[in-house]
């Protein structure tokens, strides 16, 4: 069954971050999409494998229909969790998406070679976040097609 | 005499020729003089004495032949001999026993013709009485006539018997006894025939049966076996003694005949060897004679012959052939008044030749002579008589010389003189000067005829004799070798009274006037001069060697070292006379030998260049043992050693160890610099993260509550966010910066064209918005990172066009090659302008000569610029005027060179 997109059934989407500030600008940067997400939040690696394999705490956790993940979270960081998630045949298929300060040529590679399915440069200046955190939206959660949730 | 002058002058200009040779090259011969001198004394009587003598004939060649000759003959004359007496022994034994068996023989037959005459005998008697008795029997006349014949027979035989052994005195006794048993025997026959022929039958029965007929028969029976018996005796003892002389010549025979063979073979081996060893002596005597024969004929420029006391030609040499014309053929056997010319002959010359020869010795003349074709020509002839030890005239010896050649030759041998390159002089026994050549004349400055009969000490003051005694004294080698070198030190005088040195070459001469000495004079004043100029560049080149600052080291082919300096001493810790002549392993263990084909491999710059730097580590050895680095520059030094080598040894421990130091602080320095790289990349990229925060949520604010709080609230957050905004830009700012070291790639060869469209690319809406017109010329490819160069130029537009007057902004670059591979950008605008006491200033991180409300940005732009330009190495400066515009200009490498 497709998503609809619109109104209906909100869209879960993990957030690997550590750093507060940025977890609530995405929140906010989101509110601006108007469209109805569930952010769930992991601030490190270990924390988005547990959430995402479904264990411990999150036993119940929903699967998420989009990850967007910083690379430079702490414990398991998020080159790892990248590979993890990319190598796990039952995670692999949701779309992840790479969302993080370096630019570095090294890491965009990486990430697209370990399977990222894009990779985004936090923009340091306000408005240009809340940009990027729109056409997040707009594509990823509007125009793309995503797997149906199981 | 004439023919002596002309050989001293064919000498003279043999000497020359060979001085001349000699002063040039390594030839110094006296061989041909020499051997012409030998010709003239052992071929020729000697011209200056009397006649010769046989004892100028080999004696081998006398001796042998007349002893030889009777021994040999008396040697065959006994081996003849002895052959012809075997052979008639021989003869007359064979006849002997040809005659003893002739002899034998006769007597054998005799012998059986007496026995046959006995059985003719026997038989006959037989006969008789047979026949008497069958007679006697029968009656018959038959038988009584062949009683008859019996009878006539039987005497018959008895004569013949008789005769046959008349020779025999033993059967002659028995004959009587013998005619008487045969007439005995014939009376009974008669009685008993006369008794049948009387009587009848009966009686002659019984006369034969009575005794006397038996006993008759009996006794003639003995008889005749004696006769017989007596008769084979005598056979067998001529037999035997037949044999016994038979044997006798047999034994004699075969003695004779061994003697025989035995002394003939003994006087043929004799003969043979007698005959060998005369062959020997034919054979030495034909090698010598062929000897002799080459010699002669090997003189090709005289003629040699002999004549007999008639004065018949009978020997004949092949310079004779050639001087006059005749094959040994053709002459010899000739009288040689055919050499004469006609009206001489007539005069009866030759004739008298012949006899002054005989009484003086010899005779000698410059004359004329025919050839065989006619042709007279001018002739030294000398004509010597020669004996044997008893003081006959045996012949005469003659030599001729065609002076009308050796005129042809002395003048070329006069022209060889006076052409030699040296002055020639020749000198008597007396020390006078006797003939001089041009070079001779021009050297000491006088004429010809103011020389010829001076003193050679007027010209050679000193050491003429020495020079002579000393070159008799050397060999010619010896005297060569000295020849380069030091030698007597002999001056010339010339006419002037002036010197110069000299150098002489001195060769013997025989004459008829006695010893001549040639002397080929060359001036060495140029020789010297260059010596003293060798000497003096040599004490100057030692002066140098021991003034430098380095040590100085002269090493020989072998790797001796045979020169050093004072420095060498010092450096390596020994006395001078201890490294001298030792090895230069000692002090340079290794590398010596390879720096010395690298040195002469490489050209000097390159080995200048290898000096600076690497080049091969080479260490020194001091006394005590101890080693330090060395450097050594090797040039090759050519000397009449050989190749020398000069090495300048440098001690470059000092040198090292700053080297050292050099690298390791570079090390440091680098290391540092990259730490810090590390540390701005570090410190910026991690300050951007709680900027963001500050920067985002005052933005936040600013957006959520902008009017919701006071005015005031409204400026403090304001500030705040710019503050933030600046922060960030600054921090962007500074990690670009870094990263122009950090994130530099290796330089390539880039195309500054491209680099300048993409730049102009990325400043698409700059120049826009502004209308700036932007330009350029030509630009090279240029060794560089590509990014960079970009960024370059991107800044550099980017200024130009944002400090500008009101009006079209205009950019222009362009690129000049400054030689070398070299480019030197331009960067031109028509702008602000910049004050020249802020020209370097503006290449200053964060600094910036606007307000910022004036212009936009950080004051980080140029200061990348010189960074990424500083990278590239080279340099970036500023030309400008206020209000005109300035000028960036900067170099970069161009491409590069593929070597």
């Amino acid at each position: 069954m497709k998503t609809i997109a619109g109104e209906g059934v909100p869209v879960e989407v993990l957030l690997v971050e550590d750093s507060p500030g940025d977890v609530r600008l995405t929140q906010e940067a989101f509110r601006e999409t108007n469209r109805s997400i569930h952010l769930h939040v992991a601030s490190d690696g270990v924390e988005a494998m547990a959430f995402l394999r479904n264990q411990g705490e999150y036993a119940h956790a929903p699967r998420p229909d989009l990850i967007l993940l910083d690379l430079n979270v702490p414990k398991l960081d998020g080159r790892e969790v990248l590979a993890q998630t990319k190598m796990d045949d039952n995670l692999k298929s949701i779309p992840t998406i790479v969302l993080t300060t370096s630019d570095a040529d090294a890491d965009v590679l990486e990430s697209y070679r370990l399977q990222a399915n894009c990779y985004l440069n936090k923009p340091v200046q306000l408005d240009e976040f809340e940009s990027v955190v729109k056409s997040i939206s707009d594509f990823w959660l509007r125009k793309v097609m995503l797997p149906q949730r199981r | 005499m004439l023919s002596h002058k002309n050989f001293a002058l064919a000498e003279l200009g043999n000497t020359a020729q060979r001085n001349a040779e000699v002063s040039n090259s390594d030839q110094f011969s006296f061989r041909r003089w020499a051997t012409i001198n030998r010709y003239r004394r052992e071929l020729c009587p000697r011209i200056t004495k009397g006649a010769t003598t046989l004892d100028e004939i080999p004696p081998g060649v006398r001796t042998t032949g007349l002893t030889t000759m009777s021994s040999l003959n008396w040697k065959i004359q006994l081996a003849f001999g002895t052959a012809i007496f075997t052979l008639l022994v021989v003869g007359a034994v064979s006849y002997r026993v040809m005659v003893e068996s002739s002899e034998n023989g006769r007597l054998v037959r005799h012998t059986h013709e007496v026995l046959e005459s006995i059985h003719d005998l026997r038989f006959d008697m037989e006969s008789i009485g047979s026949s008497s008795r069958e007679f006697a029997f029968t009656g018959k006349d038959s038988y009584l006539e062949s009683f008859r014949a019996n009878q006539l027979k039987i005497k018959q035989d008895q004569t013949a018997f008789g005769g046959l052994t008349a020779d025999n005195p033993a059967q002659q006794r028995q004959l009587p006894a013998l005619d008487g048993l045969i007439n005995r025997a014939i009376q009974r026959a008669e009685l008993v025939i006369g008794l049948r022929r009387s009587q009848g039958m009966a009686a002659p029965v019984a006369a034969i049966q009575s005794e006397p007929d038996e006993r008759i028969t009996i006794e003639f029976q003995a008889l005749a076996d004696k006769l017989q018996r007596e008769e084979l005796r005598l056979l067998a003892l001529r037999d035997a003694e037949t044999k016994g002389r038979l044997r006798q010549s047999e034994t004699i025979l075969i003695f004779g005949t061994l003697l025989g063979s035995l002394i003939a073979g003994a006087a043929g081996w004799s003969a043979q060897h007698e005959s060998t060893a005369r062959g020997l002596a034919k054979g030495a005597l034909r090698d010598s004679e062929e000897r002799y024969r080459m010699l002669l004929d090997g003189v090709q420029d005289y003629a040699i012959f002999m004549l007999n006391p008639q004065g018949r030609v009978v020997s004949w040499s092949a310079g004779a052939g050639r001087v006059k014309g005749y094959t040994a053929e053709q002459i010899i056997g000739h009288d040689f008044s055919c050499f004469f010319p006609p009206e001489e002959i007539q005069r009866g010359r030759p004739k008298e030749v012949l006899r002054l020869a005989a009484a003086n010795g010899r005779y000698e003349a410059c004359t004329v002579r025919v050839r065989k074709d006619g042709s007279q020509f001018l002739a030294g002839v000398t004509c010597t008589a020669l004996r044997d030890q008893a003081g006959n005239l045996r012949g005469f010896s003659e030599i001729s010389r065609d002076l009308s050649e050796s005129k042809e030759s002395e003048a070329k041998y006069r022209g060889l003189l006076e052409a030699a390159p040296d002055a020639m002089v020749v000198v008597d026994q007396g020390g006078d000067i006797v003939l001089l050549n041009v070079q001779a004349e021009k050297q000491f400055g006088y004429r010809r005829d103011e020389l010829l009969g001076q003193k050679v000490k007027n010209i050679i003051p000193e050491g003429f004799a020495e020079r002579l005694i000393a070159d008799g004294i050397r060999t010619a080698a010896e005297a060569l070798a000295q020849q380069i070198g030091t030698g007597i030190e002999l001056y010339g005088l010339r006419k002037d009274g002036t010197e110069f040195p000299i150098e002489i070459m001195l060769s013997p001469l025989e004459s008829a006037e006695g010893i001549l000495v040639t002397a080929a004079i060359r001036d060495i004043s140029v020789r010297k001069a260059a010596e003293k100029y060798l000497a003096q560049m040599e004490a100057r080149y030692r002066g140098l060697l021991e003034a430098a600052p380095d040590a100085m080291v002269v090493v020989n082919q072998s790797g001796e070292i045979v020169l050093l300096n004072v420095q060498a001493e010092k450096q390596f810790g020994y006395r001078r006379d201890e490294l001298v002549g030792e090895m230069v392993k000692e002090i340079i263990p290794e590398g010596f030998a390879e720096r010395l084909v690298a040195d002469a491999l490489r050209s000097p710059e390159d080995a200048l260049a290898q000096q600076i730097g690497t080049g091969i580590e080479l260490y020194g050895r001091r006394k005590d043992g101890s080693g330090f680095p060395i450097e050594i520059m090797l040039s090759p030094l050519e000397s009449a050693e050989g190749i020398l080598v000069t090495a300048a040894i440098r001690d470059i421990t000092a040198r090292k160890t700053a080297e050292a130091h050099l690298v390791r602080k570079v090390e440091e320095l680098n290391r540092s610099n990259q730490e810090l790289e590390r540390f701005a990349y570090i410190a910026s990229h991690d300050l951007q993260e709680p900027l963001r925060m500050v920067a985002s949520y005052t933005q936040l604010l600013s957006r959520r509550y902008k009017g919701k709080l006071d005015s005031d609230a409204d400026e403090f957050i304001a500030f705040a966010v710019d503050g933030a905004s600046r922060m960030q830009r600054l921090i962007k700012d500074l990690l670009a910066y870094s990263r122009v070291g950090t994130k530099g790639k290796d330089l390539l060869d880039v195309s500054s064209e491209d680099a300048l469209r993409q730049a102009l690319i990325n400043l698409r809406g700059a120049i826009e918005e502004s209308g700036a017109l932007v330009t350029h010329d030509f630009l090279p490819t240029v060794l560089a990172d590509e990014t960079q160069l970009v960024q370059l130029f991107q800044n550099l537009i980017g200024n130009a066009i944002k400090y500008q007057k009101p009006g079209v902004p205009r950019v222009h670059i362009s690129a000049s090659n400054d030689g070398d591979n070299r480019w030197t950008f331009s960067v031109q605008d028509n702008g602000l302008g910049i004050e020249s006491q802020y020209f370097e200033k503006i290449f200053g991180v964060f600094q910036r000569l606007h307000k910022r409300d004036e212009f936009a940005g950080t004051g980080i732009g140029l200061a990348i610029c010189k960074k990424i330009v500083e990278r590239h190495g080279g340099s970036i400066s500023v030309e400008s005027r206020i209000g005109e515009g300035s000028t960036f200009r900067f170099a970069l490498t161009g491409r590069e060179r593929k070597s």
